[in-house]
């Protein structure tokens, strides 16, 4: 086996230069498309492996053989931050399920088949696989084909994806949701339906709240029913704002909203300025998963500073909230239970939700139960939304 | 099977996706963004749902998840355990498997681990129909191609 001597030898010198660079020279037992001839210009494209990791798991089963084409619209240095690598490849259809597996196995992002089409008969089909910029592509799908017993390297096709492609595509999906006869919540993008009503412009960007998840609606239903105006609002997980801007559109005098992620504050202050709100109706604090405020923000930034101490002590100030509304997950939920209800003044009215009714229900009805009296579940499509008033006496 | 009304009613499948998230952590971005949204799919409704249903998982174990999208941007999806690999190589506390297996040993392991990773795996869809022992010879032999040795007892 002189040449799988030789080919060692000449793939471990390539990982000791240190650059990306391919050997084309070898032959495939299947013949495939076309192979670009000097791969060095590519370079900039190709992401620079990790050489000693990818050393150790390389195994020398077949040669590689790459064709690759760039889109149109890949910028060397801009597009670093904001891209990622999308690979089409082409394999049998009875290996694709094992390869996909074995591609995720080996540092892919992720792997998705396209459902071939009645009419297409040949027997291949395309995965189309998507890795960060920083990975050898090679390797990896060198690695899965050998590990489930493919003979010969899978061709395969490398394009540059811009993220801001599939955002994108996803704000088309959104369309105006209708929560009750005067209150819709409408993408920023999209005119109102109906402009006597309550509308709210959101532009959910990459926060949770649309509007269309079912406990989002469970929550602006709640909302809707309690609101009488003046009220002071806690929306605990925020999210894009969109409880605590409904909550102000509704008639409450005060909006607080809180989350741990500094991506929803900063959706929250933009949604918050689309509708109109101001600074002294609506304020946002972040904190950490423990509930202990890292940083306020105003809903303008020339009164960042001014706002911050005020929004810290008014999120501090426990006892001073008419309704408090928590729509995160059952964990935080259940370890932050006595946190979230201390916000509210006894015999408010206190709603949480992003639970699933059979499974998680009864859990978060045994812990709130010693706040919480009169306790109502409203329930939609298997999620359910738990209210009560505050205690005003303690549980006994 | 599948009953007469089921097939009557299913809806054409657009495209099977895989992909790795960490449990109760799916966010709109890389991964599950790219991968979801080239075929418009309501990236929050499943980052809200994969969050809820693996709220009893330990936070950011990677879990194998896959979804069947549907031609009219509906979608479903199932979240298995993750990859018997990880588990052996949280139980050995190797971060890769050996670089050659059968010759080069990377760790040791019990056969109480082995059951333990059994009786998680059990809980999986596609294992409910093997008997413990039968999952326990699978994940013997996947430790061996790891290059993870079993003993009886740890010396």
């Amino acid at each position: 086996m002189l040449m799988a001597s030789l080919r060692n030898l000449l793939f471990r010198r390539v990982y000791t230069c240190s650059t990306t660079f391919y050997i084309p020279s070898l032959q495939l037992v299947r013949p495939t498309s076309a192979l670009l001839p000097s791969l060095s210009t590519l370079g900039h494209f190709l992401p620079a492996p990790r050489i000693s990791g990818q050393a150790k798991e390389w195994r020398c089963l077949s040669p590689l053989l790459a064709s690759f084409s760039t889109s149109s619209e890949a910028s060397t240095n801009e597009a670093s931050a904001s891209s990622y690598l999308s690979v089409r490849i082409r394999c049998r259809k009875d290996v694709a399920d094992m390869l996909s597996d074995a591609l995720l196995c080996f540092g892919a992002s992720s792997a998705s088949m396209d459902e071939p089409d009645d009419c297409d008969s040949t027997d291949e089909i395309s995965i189309n696989s998507i890795f960060t910029e920083c990975q050898d592509v090679g390797a990896c799908i060198s690695n899965a084909a050998g590990s489930i017993g493919l003979k010969d390297m899978p061709s395969y096709v490398v394009t540059m994806g811009e993220h801001c492609d599939w955002i994108k595509k996803t704000q088309e999906s959104f369309h105006p949701v209708k929560i009750s006869e005067d209150l819709w919540i409408v993408p920023e993008w999209r005119t109102p339906p109906d402009a006597q009503a309550t509308n709210i412009i959101l532009n959910p960007g990459l926060a949770f709240g649309t509007g269309d998840h079912p406990t989002t609606k469970l929550c602006l239903v709640l909302l809707y029913s309690l609101i009488k105006g003046g009220e002071f609002f806690l929306d605990y997980g925020t999210g894009s704002g969109i409880l605590g801007i409904a909550a102000l559109k509704l008639g409450a005098a005060l909006s607080v909203g809180v989350d741990v992620d500094p991506q929803a504050i900063r959706s929250a202050l933009q949604n918050a300025a689309l509708n109109n709100v101001g600074p002294q109706e609506m304020q946002l604090c972040l904190v950490d998963s423990m509930g202990n405020p890292l940083s306020a923000v105003g809903t303008t930034d020339g009164n960042v500073k001014g706002q911050s101490s005020h929004g810290i002590r008014l999120v501090a100030e426990k006892e001073k909230f008419d309704i408090v509304m928590a729509n995160i997950l059952l964990n935080p939920l259940m370890e932050m239970a006595d946190h979230i209800v201390s916000y509210a003044k006894p015999g408010a009215v206190v709603g949480v939700s992003g639970i699933l009714s059979e499974q998680q229900l009864p859990q978060i009805e045994g812990r709130y139960m010693q706040f919480l009296e009169g306790m109502s579940v409203s329930e939609m499509d298997g999620w359910a939304c738990l209210s009560g008033r505050k205690r005003i006496t303690k549980y006994s | 099977m599948s009953s007469l009304k089921e097939i009557l009613t299913r809806r054409p499948v657009a495209a099977t996706i895989r992909l790795t998230v960490p449990a109760g952590a799916a966010r709109p971005a890389p991964p599950v963004g790219p991968a979801l949204g080239q075929y418009r799919l309501n990236l929050m409704a499943f980052c809200k749902d994969f969050n809820a249903r693996t709220q009893k998982y330990k936070p950011d174990i990677p879990m194998a998840v896959t979804i069947t999208a549907f031609k009219d941007n509906t979608f479903e999806f199932t979240v298995k355990s993750p990859s018997v690999t990880w588990y052996l190589k949280k139980a050995a506390g190797i971060e890769s498997g050996s670089s050659r297996p059968g010759h080069v040993i990377a760790s040791t392991i019990t056969l109480k681990h082995i059951y333990e990773i059994a009786k998680v795996k059990q809980s999986d869809p596609y294992c409910q129909y093997m008997s413990l022992e039968a999952i326990c010879k699978s994940i013997i032999g996947t430790a061996n191609t790891m290059g993870i040795k079993v003993q009886k007892e740890l010396d």
